[in-house]
């Protein structure tokens, strides 16, 4: 059956408070955290101080005799080698948190301590070989991937005007203010439930299922991992599956026989718990004198620590714009955590390698940036504006022009642009906008939702999927009274538990295009379910029975029943309905722009550089951000403000800082790892660029992206030298206003 | 944490008593922002802990003012919050309101003490992991001499460990001339904040010149009319500490600043008095020109490490506007 958006929307596209906000503001709410079991354990990680180093000895006789410890689970053993500082080596449970941190240092482990690399510059210096076997070799530089259009020798040719320079963006951390972990218990009944803060909920548990099972030959059926994430405080990509300190947790758990709370401290939550890569990069860039953009090459690194992915969106660069390329990238490999997916994957550092260099360009040209930008837009497909007149292909430059007219008009860039350094005073303004696009589609795999009638006329609508904080829970209930005629209040949720059908972690902004179809197509099924059930009792046939705002009217007869009274003709039944959705339901033409796929998004930053202390502030910026057909404008809205919260931290503060000598990262915390408090929060406008007929497209990712280099541009603009790294610290202001000779 | 016995006395001469006279076995517990971290982090493991909450050392002593209208007398356990909201104190010494309102969030302000502020221990990154012996850890080397030093000291000379004092009271306190008044197991014997800081290189010492068995009952600032103000240049504006900062005092009558004094902060591991810059004012009228000019005097003699020269401009930066801000004039780079 073909599956559509209601024509009229009553609660879509309005703005609902978050329904959980009183619980979470009042502390009610219960997180990971804040779980406690009946004779619960405390557990810690035993994590290698070292950068590289080989387990000589390893001895914890002494701690298992220490006051309260009940568990130790070993991770490694004598001989394993460590490639990171950080790097777990065992897990510990005590009664208390404070007897495992004491026992967990009283565990003997002698280290041959071996050459490390942290630093991406010292690799390329030398490759020390310091990491761990990739591809049977151990070097921390690996092969260079290079590619070029056929069009690029050409562009190169017929550029008059070249720029040059180098940019860059460090390793920073996840940074999640609730930390990774979880509280593990195994049941009588050989089951195993977690409390896990997680963006993958049903994954979590089917991971722990399989991993369990596996390894002890034991029958743990699926049905009897149970994960809960009723609230969670942020993941950002970091927290897919149940980790190693879920797997660890659950074996402490199962050897001491009782519940085991295992949440990370927060310098291991930096350490640890998810770093995105960094990316540095010489770009040139060639345009003809008007600005039309003809040449791009980059050739760039960076380091995912330990592991070996690319630190850029390799096929992506340059970023939005089509010019021809040539491109190259290396992964540098060092002795630090692997990186993990971190809101929009490698766009911000595609971003920041074409974003940046364009208005050092258009101060050669002496364009506004502005223009260049619309100059270089891509071009609408003519093919998919004929097959797939709703895709990003189809519409991409329609989405850019439109957005950079809005945000320009909301930042009022024609009043306040100006070039480059060219303002008065010590206290210098600029402005700076940059673009970036994302995906958003549904998942591949499964997510479900059911709702239930009863015949008092409450409501239930269950799904596994997660909130990460996004307001999905608000979207769940939102869009079930949208098509019961209810108000979101009056639905019940059950919500954030593995049990509840299946659902995809909650990555790529896949949640909300994934669950709104299916919670759609839930409801509507309950709904006719209903109608069908009580049509006999209500003297009607169910075709002539419709919902409206709290009640059912038929439509032959013209009467109506108030809700209650109508399920009230339940009587001992229920009327129930079950939606799923998959990326590949989306594609059929029968539920055509129910989700869809593909964003742009324009940003447009203030600031004001003090050009005698380099401090930054950045006042003001505008979000232009398109998403389809908004669910929720509060949350969405929300969504994009949390996002540019994100990109200004990126742009202004948040940076990993490794110590060459030690191999450890010095500012694990909060005091030196920097994160902006309530007075370094510019303004932020919010403008969501509806397009309903698109259907539901996912945004928790794009908002992120474009932020820093939009601010990056904006200090640019104010003081007519480029700072090319972010962060945009005192120090590197300070220092591009020397180079440019302007200093005070 | 390591196990400790807690101890709650009601007078400072109790508090004495159960102090050991060596560093590290016994601590003293004000508002805890910094030593529950410690203990925390296993950088401090003490085996008794005393708390000062019961001693009376709470209160700004105003009755002092009939007394010795000169001074103000401030209690060791007045909290941050407390005196950056004292209007009597705001009025005389901005300066010292403006720099403890400045301090951390406000839970820090609300739970932080003057005598805490004055003795917590530095930031040093290498300091607070716990995995690295520096110096001050009985280790044999300063490991942010040729490592991470972006943050630490610029004025090195001789210092063997280069961390900054992180107290941002200790340069307004000795810019105002203030003593503190301090008990020990003989008693109660008064140190200028001039001469109470230290800049320690080993385990056995701390960053001021307190003995182990020491503690600090209040500190008495004079009033002598001077202007004064603080500026502090930092990176972050909620919740952050100063890259570097300025507090000065002078009198100024006719146009004329005399008895000067410009006290760094966050550039050395004692508070730094800038006697060059203090000169190169003394009896002239303070205008962007005088004050730039002694920014530039404090900036002199600087030796920065490998990766905080910035700190260097910041200084000049931050003496001129403190000297501004303390002479009323217009804050050109408030916009």
């Amino acid at each position: 059956m073909a599956t559509s958006w209601p024509k009229k929307r009553r609660l879509i596209g309005s703005k609902l408070q978050r329904l959980d906000g009183p619980v979470k503001a009042t502390g009610k709410a219960k997180y990971s955290y804040d779980i406690n079991r009946p004779g619960m354990l405390h557990a810690v990680l035993l994590r290698c101080p070292h950068a590289h180093a080989k387990i000589k000895s390893l001895d914890s006789g002494e701690a298992e005799k220490m006051p309260g410890v009940k568990a130790i689970h070993a991770i490694k053993k004598i001989g394993d080698e460590l490639y990171w500082a950080g790097e777990e080596i065992l897990g510990l449970a005590a009664d208390t948190e404070e007897h495992a941190l004491d026992a967990v240092r009283a565990v003997k482990i002698e280290y041959d301590v071996l050459p490390h690399i942290v630093k991406e510059e010292d690799a390329l210096k030398e490759d020390g070989k310091t990491v761990s076997p990739f591809g049977g070799k151990r070097n921390n530089v690996l092969a260079a991937k290079d590619a070029a259009d056929d069009a690029f020798e050409k562009g190169r040719t017929d550029a008059a005007v070249t720029v040059e320079g180098s940019y860059g963006v460090p390793v920073v951390c996840h940074q999640c203010l609730e930390s990774h972990g979880l509280v593990a218990e195994w049941g009588e009944d050989g089951g195993l439930t977690v409390w896990a803060s997680t963006q993958a909920v049903w994954g979590t548990a089917d991971e722990l299922a399989r991993e369990f099972s596996g390894k002890y030959k034991i029958d743990l059926p699926a049905s009897k991992v149970k994960c809960i994430t009723h609230y969670m405080g942020g993941g950002f990509g970091s927290k897919f599956g149940p980790d190693i300190q879920g797997i660890v947790a659950a074996e402490l758990a199962r050897a001491a026989k009782a519940p085991v709370k295992l949440m990370l401290d927060r310098a291991s939550e930096i350490v640890a718990g998810g770093n995105r890569p960094s990316a540095y990069g010489k770009v040139k860039i060639g345009a003809t004198k008007d600005g039309k953009l003809t040449s791009y090459e980059v050739d760039c690194y960076g380091t995912p620590g330990v592991g070996v992915t690319d630190t850029v969106t390799f096929n992506a660069l340059p970023y939005v714009y089509p010019i021809p390329y040539k491109r190259k990238h290396v992964r540098i490999r060092t002795n630090a955590a692997m990186q993990r997916a971190m809101r929009a994957p490698n766009h911000p550092q595609n971003c920041t390698l074409t974003e940046f260099i364009l208005d050092d360009l258009a101060a050669k040209l002496g364009m506004d940036p502005l223009q260049l930008r619309l100059k270089n837009l891509p071009q609408n497909n003519p093919e998919k504006v004929k097959t797939a007149p709703h895709s990003l292909d189809a519409l991409k430059n329609t989405i850019y022009q439109r957005e950079i007219e809005i945000a320009a008009a909301l930042a009022k860039w024609k009043e306040k642009w100006h070039p480059p350094g060219k303002t008065d005073g010590v206290v210098k303004h600029g402005i700076g906008m940059a673009l970036h696009t994302w995906g958003g589609q549904a998942s591949p795999q499964r997510n479900e939702c059911t709702v239930t009638i009863h015949a008092d006329g409450s409501v239930v609508a269950r799904t596994s999927t997660q909130d990460l904080g996004t307001g999905q829970r608000t979207v769940t209930a939102l869009i079930t009274a949208e098509i019961l005629g209810l108000e979101p209040g009056q639905i019940t949720l059950q919500f954030g538990e593995s049990t509840f059908g299946a659902s995809t972690g909650s990555g790529g902004s896949t949640t909300i295009p994934s669950q709104a179809p299916a919670t759609l197509r839930a409801a509507t099924a309950a709904r006719d379910d209903l109608l069908a059930k009580i049509a006999p009792r209500l003297h009607s046939e169910p075709k002539e029975l419709i919902v409206e705002r709290g009640k059912i009217r038929n439509t032959a007869q013209n009467k109506t029943w108030d809700w209650k009274a109508a399920c009230a003709e339940l009587a001992k039944q229920e009327a129930t309905g079950a939606g799923f959705w998959t990326y590949d339901e989306s594609t059929k033409p029968d539920n055509k722009d129910v989700s869809s796929s593909g964003v742009g998004g324009v940003q447009i930053a203030e600031v004001l550089v003090d050009t005698e202390t380099g401090v930054v502030r950045c006042t003001r910026i505008v979000a232009v951000q398109d998403c389809g057909m908004v669910v929720n404008r509060l949350t969405c809205e929300s969504q994009v403000a949390g996002g540019v919260i994100m990109g200004l931290n990126y742009a202004l503060f948040e940076e990993r800082i490794m110590d060459r000598a030690t191999g450890r990262m010095v500012n694990p915390d909060m005091e030196f790892y920097k994160l902006g408090g309530i007075e370094d929060m510019p303004q932020i406008v919010v403008h969501l660029h509806d397009m309903p007929e698109r259907g539901v497209i996912g945004v928790g990712e794009p908002p992120v992206i474009s932020t820093h280099a939009a601010i990056g541009n904006a200090i640019f603009n104010a003081i007519g030298a480029r700072v090319s790294h972010t962060p945009f610290t005192p120090e590197r202001v300070l220092a591009a206003l020397a180079a440019k000779g302007g200093a005070k | 944490m390591k196990n400790f016995s807690y101890y709650r006395p009601k007078t400072a001469e109790q508090a004495v008593a159960l102090l050991d006279d060596k560093w590290g076995t016994t601590e003293l517990l004000a508002g805890g922002t910094d030593l529950l971290d410690l203990q925390k982090e296993y950088i401090a493991q003490p085996d008794k802990v005393i708390t000062l909450r019961d001693v009376g050392i709470n209160q700004l002593r105003l009755d002092g003012l009939d007394k010795k209208p000169d001074d103000f007398i401030l209690g060791a356990g007045m909290t941050l919050a407390e005196i950056a909201a004292h209007r009597g104190l705001k009025d005389a010494f901005p300066a010292l309101t403006t720099a403890a309102g400045d301090i951390g969030g406000p839970q820090i302000r609300n739970m932080g003490t003057l005598g805490g502020n004055l003795c917590q221990r530095n930031r040093c990154w290498y300091f607070r992991d716990e995995h690295t012996p520096c110096l001050l850890k009985g280790g044999d080397k300063c490991f942010a001499i040729d490592g991470e030093n972006r943050y630490h000291a610029i004025f090195t000379q001789g210092h063997k460990c280069v961390m900054v004092n992180p107290s941002t009271l200790a340069p307004v306190l000795i810019a105002l001339g203030a003593s503190a008044e301090v008990m020990g197991p003989k008693g109660k014997r008064t140190v200028k904040l001039a001469d109470f800081f230290h800049a320690p290189s080993s385990a056995s010492e701390r960053e001021h010149v307190l003995k182990p068995n020491e503690l600090v009952l209040s500190v008495t600032i004079p009033y002598h009319h001077l202007k004064n103000a603080s500026y502090e240049v930092r990176h972050k504006q909620s919740y952050d500490w100063p890259l570097v900062q300025a507090a000065v005092a002078f009198k100024y009558e006719d146009n004329k600043a005399t008895d000067v004094r410009i006290v760094l902060g966050h550039v050395a591991p004692t508070p730094h008095v800038a006697e060059a810059a203090a000169k190169a004012l003394e009896g002239k009228e303070v205008t962007e020109a005088t004050a730039s000019a002694a920014g530039e005097a404090a900036a002199q003699g600087a030796m920065p490490l490998s990766q905080n020269a910035y700190k260097v401009k910041l200084v000049a930066v931050a003496v001129k506007r403190a000297l501004l801000t303390a002479a009323g004039h217009k804050k050109y780079w408030e916009v």
